[in-house]
């Protein structure tokens, strides 16, 4: 009779701020997702369950277990306790609905209450707490009302039926917790999988018996052999040689025992480190990827500060001439000065020269006027050809026609007409001032286009801090809480590697020398047992004697391979079943199909290996591979059992590290192993999304397998004090 | 006096400030130095013309206290040397010549005593100017007016 979650509902429990009502999660047999994003609850939902069944929260901050009564303060909504006013009570509680069988309906109900008596909300010291009694109620499912369990051993037993002790470690998986179910470098792990789920005790037990009356029959009839052999030597050396031996492998097995403790510990840290191994490696991959992102962003905030720093030199920077902004006018002006300074100082000069030469009137013609070709005709032809008069050779008019054609020689003996000739001053300036005042057009369009850049960069950087951001997140999520993230990959690599050397050194060892050793001494012993036994048949004692010892020796032989073999069927049993779901598993992933492999160690250990197509072992994949390796064996310890498992699973974010296509494995596996799987889960969320889930979570929604799905909100942006879960049912 | 002659007597000017704007140049003109809160020119020059601009614009016009309440720096030829900025300011300077005095075309009929005197009557117009652009910056500074941006300058010149 399965046990299935009904419902499960929270008052004031974290941020499921308000009653029961408000937070009641209905579920059903088969898949219920509860779909939430990093701080919508998923963790304090999982909580819920360790209050059930332990009176224990995990502490986010410090991810330990704490009792109940010390968690106090913290798992009261926030909201709520500072909605409460001084010398007012606030309650908080679990209340949790399951049936078992076709019978009865069972409502357990777990809550404390606590009286505000000072002003600061989250100091402990604020709140007196009182622990309510807890609340069992059962009802038969045809009716309606449920009635009070009163008696204590009841209500325990009715909330160890939901998950019974010995099973809630396959029941429960938190997160990397499945990396703890089961050490197989520990003989006690699976010995205990294996008593769990045979009758392996029994022969053990009937094993035991049954040496211990063998060596009980050796001992009778050693006596019975020296009452009745008193001067057989023989018989006396043979049994002090059986001794002898016997001797030399039991000191052999204690070497065995230490080497096989050697190795054990080796193997343990080779375990330990296993995750850590891969993660080394992970890390140095996602470090490597950092690295030039790293260089590229204190690049760029280097161009920017320099960017900023050199905003100002636009202004007085030719190509941008910024300072030149609003100085139109001021050139026009200039323009207009030095027109008129030129002019006037033509003036002045044509002035100067009639008052030097009062008679050479073509000062006042412009230069080049007119031009030395037309003079030149007009001499040759004697003739002006601006009046159209004669100018013949002799008279005034021809002789001023070549005073006309000399005048640029004249020019050079001319005299200054000026104190300060400052033509060249202005004429200078204008021509070297034209790379500012010719950006007059362009400057207000480079300042908006300064200003774009000013944004492309700082976007270029924001780009790029997101990127190593994410990439950061990614790394630090590869840590394992615990561990310290300064535990140098280097550090992992070589502790690994050395142990990896230190098994194989205890492995030889032992298969080479001790191994052979004791199979040497083992085979002495049966020598000179048979030895022994044929000297006592030239001895006269009675068959009882003779016969109860050989029996007794088959006996024990039997009962020893008997408990091999049921345990090696078991172990063979596990491992055809951790390979079926392990391929369902990885069936969306596109890993090239290797198997698990289980070898028994001569220890009783048992490895446990990931072989790849061609049998070598696969050492330190990725963690959420391992993971994935670890939840099959889970799973096969639960599906190899004979009898239907009948528990739910309660399952928080294990499958964090898995990627996408585990994740649908995770799904689809789950449904055929567990009656009822109650899985909190973030990789399905989507923010974007109108339902709030992605692609994944709406093929689940349309599988029938999954029979409920919750996304979970908080409300965005809030601060703590008004941080409230809410719920959406999908389905 | 030839053309460059007249150029070189500008160029070999040191313009004053007054004392009491230290503490605004010393805030917004870093000469190479430490980093402000605030968008910083580099040499003391930068500001200074960026002032006389601010000066001339909002009709600000300052005369500088006595000599010995005053500080000079560098001559005007070192104003970003292999540039035409310098150029540019003259252009802008000598567009003024009615409110600072003077014509054109008389320069050229004046001996170098009454040269030197339009000189020194162009530096005292861009000093007036400076000084007058420096103060309002000074105040807005103290009166918190200004938008601590990099486009500070650039956004108080379009005001």
């Amino acid at each position: 009779m399965a046990s299935i979650i009904n419902s499960i509902a929270f008052k004031n429990f974290f941020n499921y701020y308000g009653e029961f009502e408000d937070n009641t999660y209905e579920l059903e047999e088969g898949i219920n997702i509860i779909v939430a994003d990093n701080g919508a609850g998923k963790s304090k939902f999982f909580n819920a369950f360790l209050w059930l069944f332990y009176d224990q929260v995990l502490d986010s901050d410090t991810k330990q277990k704490i009792s109940i009564k010390n968690a106090g303060v913290k798992i009261i909504s926030d909201k709520a306790k500072n909605e409460t006013a001084i010398g007012d009570y606030v309650k908080c509680g679990v209340t949790l609905e399951y049936t078992s069988g076709t019978r009865y309906k069972y409502q357990v109900i777990k809550s404390f209450t606590a009286t505000r008596l000072d002003e600061k909300v989250t100091d402990k010291n604020s709140w007196q707490f009182v622990m309510n009694e807890l609340e069992v109620n059962r009802t038969e499912l045809v009716l309606h009302k449920y009635k009070p369990v009163y008696d204590e051993v009841e209500k325990k037993q009715i909330i160890d039926n939901l998950i019974m002790p010995a099973f809630r470690k396959y029941s429960f998986l938190q997160g990397e917790e499945v990396d703890d179910i089961i050490d197989f470098s520990k003989k006690e792990s699976i010995e205990e999988a294996v008593e769990n789920l045979t009758d392996i005790k029994s022969y053990e037990q009937i094993h035991e018996l049954l040496d211990e009356f063998k060596t009980k029959a050796f001992k009778d009839l050693q006596k019975q052999l020296k009452a009745n052999n008193i001067q057989n030597e023989r018989f006396d050396d043979a049994v002090a040689e059986k001794e002898k031996i016997e001797q030399k492998l039991e000191h052999e097995k204690e070497k065995l025992e230490q080497w096989n403790e050697t190795l054990s510990v080796a193997e343990k840290e080779k375990n330990d480190l296993d995750k850590l191994y891969s993660n080394a490696e992970k890390r140095k991959e996602l470090d490597d990827r950092l690295k030039p992102l790293r260089k590229k962003l204190r690049d760029k905030n280097e161009e920017f500060e320099n960017f900023l720093d050199r905003i100002n030199n636009r202004f007085f920077d030719g190509g941008f001439a910024w300072i030149a902004m609003g100085f139109e006018n001021e050139v026009d002006k200039f323009r207009e000065l030095n027109d008129r300074y030129i002019e006037k100082r033509y003036e002045k000069k044509a002035l100067k020269n009639v008052e030097d030469n009062p008679n050479e009137y073509f000062h006042f013609l412009p230069e080049n006027s007119p031009d030395s070709v037309s003079l030149k005709n007009m001499i040759e032809d004697q003739h002006c050809y601006v009046c159209n008069r004669e100018a013949k050779e002799g008279t005034p008019e021809y002789s001023n026609l070549l005073k006309l054609k000399n005048r640029t020689k004249d020019k050079q003996s001319e005299k200054p007409f000026v104190n300060n000739d400052l033509k060249n001053f202005f004429g200078d300036l204008q021509i070297n001032a034209q790379p500012f005042y010719n950006k007059f057009e362009s400057i207000r369009d480079s300042i908006i286009k300064t200003k774009e850049k000013e944004v492309e960069i700082r976007d270029n950087i924001e780009k790029l801090k997101k990127q190593i951001k994410s990439i950061d997140d990614d790394r630090n999520s590869i840590l394992i809480a615990g561990h310290d993230s300064e535990h140098s990959a280097r550090e992992v690599i070589s502790n690994y590697t050395g142990a990896v050397k230190r098994m194989e050194n205890a492995n030889n060892k032992i298969n080479d020398i001790i191994i052979p050793s004791v199979n040497k001494n083992r085979k002495d012993l049966k020598a000179i047992n048979d030895e022994i036994k044929s000297l006592n048949k030239s001895n006269d004692i009675p068959d009882g004697f003779n016969e109860n010892y050989e029996v007794l020796s088959d006996l024990e032989e039997a009962s020893q391979k008997a408990k091999e073999r049921v345990f090696d069927g078991m172990i063979s049993l596990l491992e055809e079943h951790a390979n079926m779901h392990f391929k369902n598993l990885i069936k969306n992933n596109d890993l090239s199909g290797g198997i698990l492999k289980f070898e028994k160690n001569l220890n009783g250990s048992i490895n446990f290996n990931y072989l790849d197509s061609k049998g070598n072992s696969v050492y330190g994949s990725a963690e959420g591979f391992q993971r994935m390796k670890k939840f099959s064996v889970v799973m096969a310890i639960i599906s190899a059992n004979n009898s239907q498992y009948n528990y739910p699973l309660l399952a928080d974010a294990p499958i964090s590290a898995f990627g996408e296509g585990f994740t649908e494995g995770f799904f689809e596996a789950i449904g055929d192993v567990f009656p009822q799987s109650i899985v909190l889960v973030k990789e399905l969320y989507k923010r974007e999304d109108e339902m709030k889930i992605n692609e994944l979570g709406k093929r689940l929604l349309k599988d029938k397998k999954v029979r409920t799905m919750y996304v979970n909100h908080v409300t965005e942006d809030s601060e703590q004090i008004d941080l409230v879960t809410t719920q959406t049912k999908l389905k | 006096m030839t053309a460059q002659e007249f150029k070189n007597t500008i160029l070999l000017k040191r313009p004053r400030y007054a004392k009491s704007k230290i503490p605004v140049i010393e805030a917004f003109a870093n000469k190479g130095q430490s980093k402000s809160e605030y968008s910083q020119f580099g040499p003391i020059y930068e500001l200074y013309i960026y002032a006389f601009r601010l000066g001339l614009k909002k009709g600000l016009k300052l005369p500088l206290p006595p000599r010995n309440s005053t500080q000079d720096f560098i001559e005007i030829g070192k104003w970003k040397r292999d540039s035409s900025l310098v150029d540019f300011l003259l252009m802008i300077i000598f567009s003024y010549s009615e409110e600072i005095g003077f014509d054109w075309n008389d320069l050229e009929d004046f001996d170098d005593k009454e040269l030197n005197q339009v000189v020194s009557n162009i530096i005292e117009f861009i000093e007036s100017y400076a000084n007058g652009g420096l103060q309002y910056l000074q105040e807005e500074w103290g009166n918190d007016n200004l938008i601590n941006s990099s486009y500070l300058f650039a956004d108080l010149m379009n005001e």
